[in-house]
């Protein structure tokens, strides 16, 4: 008994170290860096190497993992810190130290010859793992040098595709920490708030489509070996639904929000995604179906025109366009899309002549 | 190497005008002469951290005024920063130009103007203006730059492969949509990126593509570095890769094989198990089964055997390769194979059928007649056609030597079956000597006859001592012929393995010759050649395999 009661009370140590992390990470962003000399310095980076000596010795171990997750949480709700976190902190706390201005010379000198300097006695992967961020942050320049082709090629830009699988790696961390999902999606909404909207909807709608295609970002975490943890494991399809599902609640919990999705987007990804998850589809279609119900035939001119100038709305052109986008999708959601547009004929009166009523116009098109 | 502080001042200037015609100019001609010169800057670079690493910062500006101004502009250089180690050392250059206590204004100028550089080159510092919306949301996800970057190159990779691919696939070049400038631009930007791992796959794109042009495409000095990357072991890449530069660029080709060569000659290797390994390892011998790759490895190593004089060291070499290469051949998928002519054009071709025929895949007791066939052939082509040149007798010699196994397995046909052959004793004889103008080789053949018979007399005696060998002995170790010298030698050291009164005088026998002539080389190659082939045929008897053993170890340490 008094070894477990040994075992227990060294873990309570350890999740007392590692409830300072946050705080850690705070400080070392913060002018209080200013009071530091070359042995805080030392101190601080021992503490990162610990920490990632931590992740590293208890990552295949669940319920330990766990528990050292919700301790990092207790002490700091925001940002959402978590298990792997642990595993970065080198990276982090040298970063974010070298960044900050306030760090006084003494102690930069001494946080430059840690970082950067070859290891003298073989300090692990930090001077290797930074001098790979150099040199990867140079071949991103070199590789996108050569003239750029017209974008023939479907599918996001590599930013934006690097965006979404971090979105989605971080989310899938989150899932492994159980916590509980209105947290989650206040904090989905803060990270998203991060960018301008137009971007954010490019993320979440390449985030989406990745987790139906099979992302790189498993690839890129199993294969990483240098000091860059980005949880690679393999999700499971219950973890992807649950991240998936994070991301449609943002995108259509609010009205406007995923109106402005929809008109941000291109109709053929929007089509995509509607094919792959069905709430989006339906959503979807009642939206097309309201901004449809607002167009008005002007029999001068024979056509369907907006009734009003509303920015949020289609013209005619549009709309079709994508009634077609999603007749152009999967057999199902060509279904779902044509019997939607039958009952909404046939609500309409059930016209066969054109002018009358826009969904029997819509489907004689597409 | 002088550890001298003048060396890189002497090229400091060199290379400060380099950085500044760099950074102007945007040409292609101006980058492909950035990745020409990136191996030997990255080595001034390392010479100037050296140089610099002990001074603090006061005495290395004082040393090099305009330190700041070069790495400053290096810094910028995306080439520079992605080459290979070149980012590590400006790093720890900067480093040691940062004052950990600054005494003056200039040297708080410095440190920050070090920092701010760090900052770019690891891009924490709200990561450059177009890129701010990005630094923000990376940061509240919780990650930073590098595993930002690690997504990013990826993903760039990933498209660039897919492009290419599409092109490929598509056969014609419609709408140049893929033009091959482009491509030779993405191959010329590839070159510092070579050892990169995230890379490999569009290198492999790369080295695979074909555009339709019959000239080539892809950049040489791309072409090069990713040789000299492979030839380092720095980068590994698929078989087809390899293959594929080494068909498109003969540089590279002719790289590769010399490679080889100077590694194998390098290291004193024991067995031929390890040159085989090697070789298999260089992937040379597999890429041989494309006939052009054969044929002008082959070349090479031709010149190597006559830049040595044929020691016998080489000629091992072009043996093992020789068998590598009929391995990788035969296993080869039946619809891909190429036909032996392909190999071997300018030959008699029941000839180099004859010499295909592996041993194993002949039972022993066959092979004193399929030897006589080779023979005979060889005999007829040599002798009674005219055979016009030097040059056409050296390129049959040539042929046959390529494949020593039958020639060793001949001299032990002839001592071990007791095989009274004429025509085997001829096909050793024209091997030590295939000249025959003034009759060398019809006197080779009388001695050899003459040494034969006596060998085989003393052949089933079992206590023999070196006086009942000295006839034998006496035309190694007198001054014969070289050529009789080593045919002796080797009808001499079979009979040693193999019969049993050589056995005991084996070791006394050989010291005896090794110690007064300069054949070592010689039975030492041979007694590794006859291990490997035990080795592979698992040859019975034990007695001989410890005896080859005990004679190697005796060898090696005189050797």
């Amino acid at each position: 008994r008094s070894n477990l009661q040994r075992q227990g009370w060294a873990m309570e140590v350890v999740l007392g170290q590692v409830e300072q992390l946050p705080a850690l990470l705070a400080v070392s962003q913060s002018a209080l860096v200013r009071d530091w000399d070359s042995l805080t310095l030392d101190r601080a980076l021992e503490w990162a190497r610990y920490f990632q000596h931590l992740y590293d010795r208890f990552r295949a171990r669940p319920q330990l993992r766990e528990a050292l997750g919700r301790r990092l949480r207790r002490a700091h709700p925001y940002p959402l810190l978590g298990f792997p976190t642990l595993g970065r902190c080198p990276q982090l706390l040298g970063l974010a130290l070298l960044e900050n201005r306030a760090l006084p010379p003494a102690a930069c000198g001494r946080l430059l010859r840690s970082l950067l300097q070859p290891p003298s006695a073989g300090t692990g992967p930090e001077p290797r793992g930074l001098a790979l961020l150099a040199r990867r942050k140079a071949a991103a320049c070199l590789l996108a040098l050569p003239g750029r082709p017209p974008r023939r090629l479907p599918g996001p830009e590599a930013q934006l595709q690097a965006e979404a699988q971090l979105l989605l790696s971080r989310l899938r961390e989150e899932g492994q920490q159980a916590g509980e999902a209105a947290g989650q999606r206040r904090w989905l909404c803060g990270v998203l708030e991060q960018l301008p909207q137009p971007r954010a909807f490019q993320v979440v709608a390449a985030a989406l489509a990745l987790l139906k295609q099979g992302s790189g970002a498993e690839q890129a975490g199993d294969r990483d070996r240098d000091g860059s943890i980005l949880g690679g494991y393999q999700a499971s399809a219950a973890e992807d639904g649950c991240t998936a599902g994070l991301l449609l609640s943002w995108l259509l919990g609010n009205q406007e929000r995923f109106s402005a999705f929809c008109l941000c987007l291109p109709c053929s990804l929007l089509a995509f995604l509607a094919g792959h998850y069905s709430q989006l589809s339906r959503s979807y279609l009642d939206l097309l179906t309201s901004w449809g119900s607002h167009l008005l035939y002007d029999p001068l001119q024979g056509l369907w025109v907006k009734s009003c100038l509303d920015k949020a709305a289609l013209s005619w052109e549009e709309l079709r366009e994508r009634f077609s986008c999603l007749c152009q999708g999967s057999a199902l959601l060509k279904e779902q899309t044509q019997a939607a547009l039958k009952l909404l004929k046939t609500k309409d009166g059930n016209f066969q002549v054109c002018g009358l009523s826009v969904w029997t116009d819509l489907l004689m098109e597409v | 190497m002088a550890q001298d502080a003048t060396v890189p001042k002497l090229n400091f200037g060199y290379w400060l005008d380099k950085a500044i015609e760099w950074g102007q100019a945007t040409t292609l001609e101006s980058q492909k002469d950035v990745c020409l010169h990136l191996p030997q800057l990255q080595e001034f670079l390392h010479q100037l951290y050296e140089a610099i690493k002990h001074s603090g910062s006061t005495v290395a500006i004082q040393q090099f005024p305009l330190i700041g101004q070069l790495l400053g502009r290096l810094c910028w250089n995306p080439f520079v920063i992605g080459y290979d180690e070149s980012q590590k050392t400006l790093m720890w250059c900067l480093c040691c130009l940062y004052s950990s206590e600054p005494q003056n204004a200039v040297e708080l100028k410095a440190n920050s103007w070090i920092r701010s550089l760090l900052c770019h080159l690891l891009s924490s510092s709200k990561w450059e203006s177009n890129e701010a919306e990005t630094s923000t949301f990376i940061s509240a996800l919780g990650y930073t730059s590098a595993d930002y970057y690690c997504h990013l190159v990826k993903n760039m990779v990933v498209s660039l492969v897919t492009e290419l691919r599409e092109n490929q696939v598509n056969g014609l070049n419609i709408q140049g949509s893929v033009s091959a400038s482009r491509v030779n631009a993405v191959s010329i930007f590839c070159v510092p990126l070579i050892t990169l791992p995230d890379l490999t796959p569009l290198l492999e794109t790369l080295l695979l593509y074909h555009g339709g042009s019959s000239k080539e495409i892809l950049s040489s000095e791309f072409l090069e570095a990713v040789n000299e990357a492979f030839l380092k072991k720095k980068i590994s890449l698929p078989e087809s890769a390899v293959f594929s530069l080494w068909l498109r660029h003969l540089p590279s080709l002719e790289k590769a094989t010399l490679h080889l060569l100077d590694q194998l000659f390098s290291v004193q290797l024991n067995s031929l198990e390890e040159v085989a390994c090697v070789m298999k390892d260089s992937l040379l011998p597999q890429a041989a089964s494309h006939p052009a790759i054969f044929r002008i490895v082959n070349e090479i190593f031709k010149n190597a055997l006559m830049e040595t004089d044929g020691t016998s060291g080489v000629m091992t070499i072009i043996q093992v390769f020789t068998q590598l290469f009929l391995q990788a051949h035969q296993n080869e998928n039946k619809q891909h194979k190429f036909p032996l002519k392909a190999y071997f054009p300018y030959h008699h071709q029941p000839l180099v059928r004859g010499l295909v025929r592996r041993p194993c895949e002949l039972p022993t007791t066959y092979w004193s007649q399929h030897l006589k066939h080779i023979s005979d052939m060889l005999k007829a082509l040599v002798e009674d056609t005219n055979v016009s040149s030097l040059t056409d007798l050296f390129e049959i010699w040539f042929l046959v030597a390529c494949f020593g196994e039958w020639l060793d397995i001949a001299a032990e046909q002839l001592l071990k079956a007791g095989v009274e052959s004429d025509a085997v004793l001829w096909l050793l004889a024209f091997y030590y000597c295939p000249k025959n103008e003034n009759q060398q080789r019809t006197q080779t053949m009388v001695e050899a006859h003459a040494v034969y018979n006596h060998l085989m007399m003393l052949f089933s005696c079992t206590e023999l001592s070196l006086k009942d060998l000295e006839a034998a002995v006496h035309r190694i170790t007198g001054r014969e012929q070289c050529w009789n010298q080593c045919l002796t030698t080797h009808l001499l050291t079979n009979f040693l393995l193999f019969s049993p009164g050589g056995h005991k005088i084996a070791q006394e026998c050989i010291y005896h010759i090794t110690k007064t002539t300069d054949t070592s080389k010689e039975v030492y190659n041979l007694l590794i050649r006859t291990t490997y082939r035990f080795n592979h045929s698992g040859e019975e008897n034990q007695k001989t395999v410890k005896l080859l053993n005990e004679l190697l170890q005796k060898l090696t340490l005189k050797v």
